[in-house]
């Protein structure tokens, strides 16, 4: 019984610290009259179907600017190769991601530090991997002026902003901790991929601006 | 008959064998110094240069290529502009010791004593064209070969610096004019850029405004 009650404080604890952590400002929803218990239906545009992308990318990390023309491709059901060069062709990045790691292949020496490729790891696994399937939200809110649906799934720590008139996915924020919050944009879709994905992580003031050129 | 048969692959693989090794050969030292010779007379000889660009940028990994299209400019002594129209516009102007790109939404001003990387970029495109890369030998070591229509000098860096991002530079030179076809750019990732020049205009006046950094 003491075993017990002990348990349910140290979730409730840890409940509170991811709530504190949690970088969505309330004050911007709306909690929806509406249940979330109808679990809605929504993946990230890298799945289902997905084989290989172009884009026109940037990069700005503390005082670097980064730009050129990145590639990303399906490699398997669990992996994908990222390839992000400048404009006369030579590499920045080449890596492999999966879903909790990743595999280095090249990294220019400059930004080769690896406390920031494994926020890059974090930050393409929301990108790549996520999907509602099997997920329950815990609240569902309406976001004030654009009347978007955002539902909170607490034990993956992730909010997902679904444009219900289109039905696709719009946003989605991702966290572990206060400085490792990360923000995913999904702009203007076309043939059910967006034009424009933007990747920010405001605490180390990194953005990573994706506009699609081709498949 | 059988063996008469296996005679004549044997000899026909030798030949093969000599013919291909005849192309891979570097050319003697008075040989390469010859076509170093030619090479830099015709660049003291171009003034200016025009051309249209296909890069090509192979990708060892995931097999895949990635190409851009554009049109080249160069003036005496440093002065180059990289125009890019495909896939989307982008451009490079270097003027001395500056460097100035615009992309979609943004202008950047680069000053080439404080960049490397562009620095080095610099160095390669415009030793490149001038052919000043060849003699290069602080940076880089250079073996000349002769191909049936180009002739080849394969750059290895010897610089700490260029080794870091490049394995490797292989220059194509036209055997009639004596200017860059082609360039290839190997990196230590194993992918590779290769930059072809078509429509060249050698000496048809390009205009200074081409080179201006607003």
């Amino acid at each position: 019984m003491f075993q017990m009650r002990s348990l349910i404080s140290l979730n409730l604890i840890f409940i509170l610290f991811l709530s504190a952590c949690d970088p969505v400002k309330k004050s911007t929803l709306s909690l929806s009259p509406e249940t979330a218990t109808k679990s809605p239906v929504w993946s990230s545009p890298f799945m289902n179907g997905f084989e290989k992308a172009l884009f026109r990318t940037s990069l700005d990390v503390a005082d670097k600017h980064l730009t050129g023309i990145s590639i990303i491709k399906k490699t398997s059901d669990s992996s994908f190769h990222f390839t992000f060069a400048n404009e006369i062709g030579l590499t920045y990045f080449d890596m492999e991601f999966y879903r909790d790691t990743y595999r280095p292949d090249y990294i220019f020496d400059p930004i080769n530090k690896k406390s920031f490729l494994k926020i890059l790891q974090s930050d393409f696994s929301i990108l790549f991997f996520s999907e509602s399937a099997g997920k329950k939200p815990l609240r569902k809110y309406i976001q004030n002026g654009s009347g978007e649906a955002v539902y909170l799934y607490l034990g993956i720590n992730l909010y997902a902003w679904m444009d219900t008139k289109q039905n696709s996915l719009t946003e989605l924020v991702g966290w572990s901790n206060y400085f490792d919050a990360v923000i995913v944009g999904f702009r203007e879709y076309e043939n059910g991929f967006p034009n424009e994905i933007r990747i920010m992580n405001p605490k180390i003031h990194m953005t990573l601006t994706f506009n699609f050129l081709g498949h | 008959m059988k063996t008469a048969k296996i005679l004549v692959f044997i000899m026909a693989l030798q030949g093969v064998c000599m013919f291909l090794q005849a192309q891979t050969k570097p050319l003697s030292p008075t040989d390469a110094m010859d076509v170093r010779k030619k090479i830099s007379e015709a660049a003291k000889l171009t003034l200016c240069l025009e051309a249209q660009f296909t890069q090509t940028k192979e990708l060892s990994v995931i097999k895949e290529k990635i190409i851009s299209k554009g049109n080249f400019y160069f003036k005496k002594e440093k002065l180059l502009r990289w125009e890019y129209t495909d896939p989307f516009p982008y451009l490079i102007i270097f003027n001395n010791d500056k460097v100035f790109v615009k992309d979609e939404d943004k202008e950047n001003h680069i000053n080439l004593q404080s960049n490397k990387v562009f620095r080095e970029v610099n160095n390669i495109l415009i030793g490149a064209v001038q052919g000043s890369l060849l003699s290069d030998t602080k940076n880089f070591d250079c073996s000349i070969f002769d191909l049936r229509d180009e002739y080849q000098a394969t750059m290895i860096p010897v610089n700490l610096r260029i080794k870091e991002t490049l394995s490797e530079i292989i220059l194509y030179f036209n055997k009639s004019d004596y200017t860059v076809d082609k360039l290839i750019m190997r990196e230590v990732s194993g992918d590779y850029t290769r930059i072809e020049f078509s429509g060249k205009k050698i000496n048809q006046n390009v205009p200074d405004a081409k080179f201006n950094i607003p």
